[in-house]
C-alpha cells in the first residue's frame, strides 16, 4: 500500500528515532527554530511537555459508499500533503466531509445526518484506516480502522469493529481541524464562533465540558421559560438557577482555561503570519462569573429584566473573545488583510493546542481557503502548513492556484473530482 | 393509531384485527408481532387466550397504586385503596422516606436490598419546558406525609436521577421540606460496583472524586 511506504521504512530503521537521520533533519528544519519557544508556551500554559517531533495522526486510506454526492469513492493518500481539485458541485467538499465524518461521527456543514445520504440511497458509509505515527518516540505505529455510517436518521460508528463506549470519546479520538470559508469571520463576525472555537479547544482539554455546556443550556432555557409564564414559585426558578449557575460558573473556567492554552501559540502563529512587530492579544471576555454563588446572585437579581428576554442578560452564553492589536481592538482598527491574518492565526493557534492536549498533531483540512485569500495571505498560509507535522488536506478550483513551497510539493498527491468520481490513485 | 395489514385481498376477521391492534398499543410491540400475538391467541392455545382475557379484566379492578406512597399495590376488593407490601410491612422505618420519580426506581432501589425506609412516588419531575411545573408535583401528599403524627419522617432521601430535570426537583425537594424540620439527602453518584476506573466516562469518575468520603 503505496500510503504506509513512509512507516514502513520509519518501523524498519534502527534508528529513526535518532537526530542524525537526515532526511529527517531537512523536514523537520522549519519546526527547529521554534521548537524550543513552543515547548515553553505550552509549559506556561499548564500542558505537558512534548517530545521533540510530536506524534502524528495519518489517515492512510478511505472508502466512502454513497455519501454526498459521492456513489463510491476507494482512495489512499499521501501520509503529508493532499489536493482535491475539481469545478464547484463535483464533490469536493463531500470527500473532505467523508473524511471528517467517519473522524468525528460528524458533519461540518449540516446536524441533520440524513442530508449525508445520497439521494435515492438508504444508508451512506464511510470506512478509513488511521495510523498514529509516533514519530521519534521510537514506539511502533498504531493502525486502527474507523467506521462511521448513516442509515436513515441514526448515525453508527465503529472502531476495529467494535462500537466506541459513547460518541464524545469518538469524537475525540482521531483529532481532525477544518478550516472553511464560513470561519473567515472568526476575526470580524458574531461571537458565537469565537465561542465554538474554546468550546473545540475545550472539548480535548477538559472533556466534561460538553456535559456542562448541554446542562446549562437546559437549566437556562427552563429558568427563561418559568420566567415567561410568571411562575410563583420561588423555589421551583431557584432550583434550576442554581444549575445554571453551577454548569455556568464551570464553563466560564473551563473557557478561562481554553483562552490560556490559546494565548501563547496565537501570539506565536500571527507573529509568523503577519508583520512580527504587530502583538495579537486575545482576551476572554466572559458573560458570567467563575463564582457559583456570585452567578447565582447575579441571576436572582436579574429576573425581572430577564422575563421579557430570549436569553439571560447573564451567563457564558454571553462570552466573547476579544481581540487587540497593539492595544487596540482589532474589530476597530484592523483592516481587511489584518482580519484575514488574525482568523489564519486563531485556526492555527486551534491546531497547536488541540495538538498538545490531545497528544499528536492533528489531521487538517482546508476547504477552498485560499479563494478567500489575497496571494501574500496565501504565501503565508502554505509556509505555515509547511511548518506543520500533521497530514493535510485542501480543495481547490485549480490546482494551479496553489504554489506549494519545497516542504510540501515533494509529498503532494494530487485527486482530481468530476461528477462525484475520483480516479483510482496512480504513482 | 390506525393498522392496516397487508393480506393480499383476504380480509382477516374485525375480531382477530381488534385484538391485534390492541396489542399493538403495548411498549416494544410493533405491528407484525402484534399480529403474531393475535393469531396465537386466536388459534394455538385456547387456554392461555380465555385466562388471559379474564386476568387483563381484573387487573385494573385489583391492581392500582398504592394509597400511601404511589408504589404498585394490590387491593382486598375492586374499588378498595390498595396497600404496598412496603407500607405493610411494620418492621420498616418509617422516619426514613426515600423519594423517587418512578415505580421502575422504587423497584430498583427495593432489588438492593439497602433500603430500610418507605417510598414515595413523585410520578414526574420538574420540566418546565415539558410543561410541567412545581404545582403538578404530589408536594402537598408529600408534606402530609412528612408530619404524619402517627409516623413521623426525619430524613428525605432524594433518589431522582442526575438529570438537569432530576436534580432540579431536587434542589426543589430539599427547598420544600427542609423548613419542615426534616433532614433531606440526596443519593451519591460515581462508579458502579465491580466495574473498573479505566473504563467510567469521565463525568461519572469526575462525580466520584467531588462526592469523596472520609476513611
Amino acid at each position: 500500500m503505496p500510503g504506509r511506504e513512509c512507516f514502513e521504512t520509519v518501523a524498519s530503521s534502527p534508528d529513526h528515532a535518532s537526530e542524525r537521520d537526515p532526511e529527517r533533519n531537512i523536514r523537520g528544519a522549519f519546526e527547529h527554530g521554534k521548537r524550543s519557544e513552543d515547548m515553553s508556551a505550552g509549559r506556561a500554559a499548564g500542558l505537558e511537555t512534548l517530545p521533540s517531533r510530536p506524534p502524528k495522526l495519518v489517515i492512510t486510506s478511505l472508502t466512502v459508499r454513497d455519501f454526498r454526492n459521492l456513489a463510491k469513492v476507494e482512495i489512499v493518500f499521501s501520509p503529508r500533503f493532499n489536493v482535491i481539485s475539481g469545478q464547484n458541485g463535483q464533490g469536493k467538499t463531500s470527500l473532505l466531509e467523508a473524511i471528517y465524518f467517519v473522524a468525528t461521527s460528524k458533519s461540518f456543514r449540516t446536524h441533520r445526518s440524513a442530508e449525508l445520504v445520497r439521494h435515492g440511497q438508504e444508508a451512506a458509509s464511510v470506512r478509513a484506516e488511521f495510523i498514529e505515527d509516533p514519530q521519534d518516540q521510537g514506539l511502533a505505529p498504531l493502525v486502527r480502522e474507523q467506521h462511521a455510517a448513516v442509515a436513515g436518521a441514526r448515525v453508527v460508528v465503529k472502531i476495529d469493529g467494535a462500537r466506541p463506549s459513547t460518541l464524545a470519546s469518538f469524537a475525540t479520538r482521531s483529532p481532525v481541524i477544518t478550516f472553511h470559508p464560513d470561519e473567515m469571520a472568526l476575526s470580524t463576525g458574531p461571537a458565537g464562533l469565537r465561542r465554538t472555537l474554546l468550546d473545540r479547544l475545550s472539548l480535548f482539554m477538559t472533556p466534561e465540558s460538553a456535559d456542562h455546556r448541554s446542562r446549562y443550556d437546559r437549566a437556562v432555557k427552563a429558568r427563561q421559560e418559568l420566567l415567561r409564564r410568571g411562575s410563583e414559585s420561588e423555589s421551583e426558578i431557584e432550583a434550576f438557577e442554581h444549575l445554571a449557575a453551577v454548569h455556568g460558573s464551570a464553563l466560564t473556567r473551563i473557557r478561562a482555561q481554553a483562552t490560556s492554552a490559546l494565548l501563547p501559540e496565537l501570539a506565536l502563529a500571527f507573529g509568523r503570519i503577519a508583520a512580527p512587530d504587530l502583538a495579537l492579544v486575545a482576551e476572554y471576555a466572559p458573560g458570567g462569573t467563575t463564582d457559583e454563588s456570585e452567578a447565582s446572585a447575579a441571576l436572582r437579581s436579574s429576573r425581572r429584566r430577564d422575563a421579557g428576554r430570549p436569553s439571560p442578560s447573564f451567563g457564558p452564553h454571553r462570552d466573547d473573545l476579544v481581540l487587540s492589536l497593539d492595544g487596540r481592538r482589532a474589530r476597530i482598527v484592523a483592516s481587511q488583510g489584518q482580519h484575514r491574518a488574525i482568523t489564519l492565526a486563531l485556526k492555527a493557534a486551534e491546531v497547536s493546542v488541540i495538538g498538545h492536549a490531545r497528544g499528536i498533531s492533528p489531521i487538517l483540512l482546508l476547504d477552498d481557503v485560499s479563494s478567500e485569500l489575497d496571494a501574500e495571505r496565501t504565501d503565508a498560509l502554505f509556509s505555515y502548513l509547511a511548518s506543520q507535522q500533521g497530514q493535510i488536506f485542501v480543495t481547490t478550483t485549480r490546482r494551479a492556484l496553489i504554489s506549494l513551497p519545497e516542504g510540501l510539493a515533494s509529498h503532494e498527491r494530487h485527486f482530481p473530482v468530476s461528477g462525484g468520481q475520483i480516479p483510482p490513485t496512480s504513482e | 393509531m390506525a393498522y392496516r395489514f397487508r393480506t393480499g385481498g383476504a380480509d382477516l376477521p374485525s375480531r382477530l384485527t381488534r385484538v391485534a391492534q390492541l396489542l399493538g398499543r403495548l411498549p416494544g410491540v410493533g405491528e407484525k408481532t402484534a399480529m403474531r400475538f393475535a393469531l396465537f391467541l386466536a388459534t394455538v392455545d385456547e387456554s392461555t387466550a380465555r385466562d388471559m382475557g379474564a386476568e387483563v379484566g381484573a387487573l385494573r379492578d385489583y391492581v392500582r397504586p398504592c394509597h400511601l406512597c404511589g408504589n404498585i399495590a394490590e387491593s382486598e376488593a375492586p374499588g378498595e385503596p390498595a396497600m404496598c407490601t412496603v407500607c405493610s410491612d411494620t418492621r420498616r422505618d418509617s422516619s426514613l422516606l426515600c423519594v423517587v420519580a418512578r415505580v421502575q426506581d422504587l423497584l430498583a432501589i427495593e432489588r438492593s436490598g439497602a433500603m430500610r425506609g418507605r417510598y414515595f412516588v413523585l410520578g414526574k419531575l420538574l420540566s418546565p419546558l415539558e410543561g410541567i411545573s412545581a404545582d403538578d408535583l404530589p408536594l402537598g401528599q408529600l408534606r402530609a406525609k412528612i408530619r404524619d403524627p402517627e409516623a413521623p419522617v426525619k430524613e428525605i432521601l432524594v433518589a431522582t436521577p442526575p438529570s438537569v430535570d432530576g436534580e432540579a426537583t431536587a434542589l426543589l425537594l430539599a427547598r420544600e421540606l427542609t423548613p419542615l424540620g426534616v433532614r433531606v439527602t440526596r443519593i451519591a453518584s460515581g462508579i458502579p460496583h465491580g466495574g473498573d476506573l479505566e473504563y467510567a466516562d469521565q463525568v461519572t469518575l469526575g462525580r466520584a472524586i467531588e462526592g469523596r468520603k472520609n476513611l
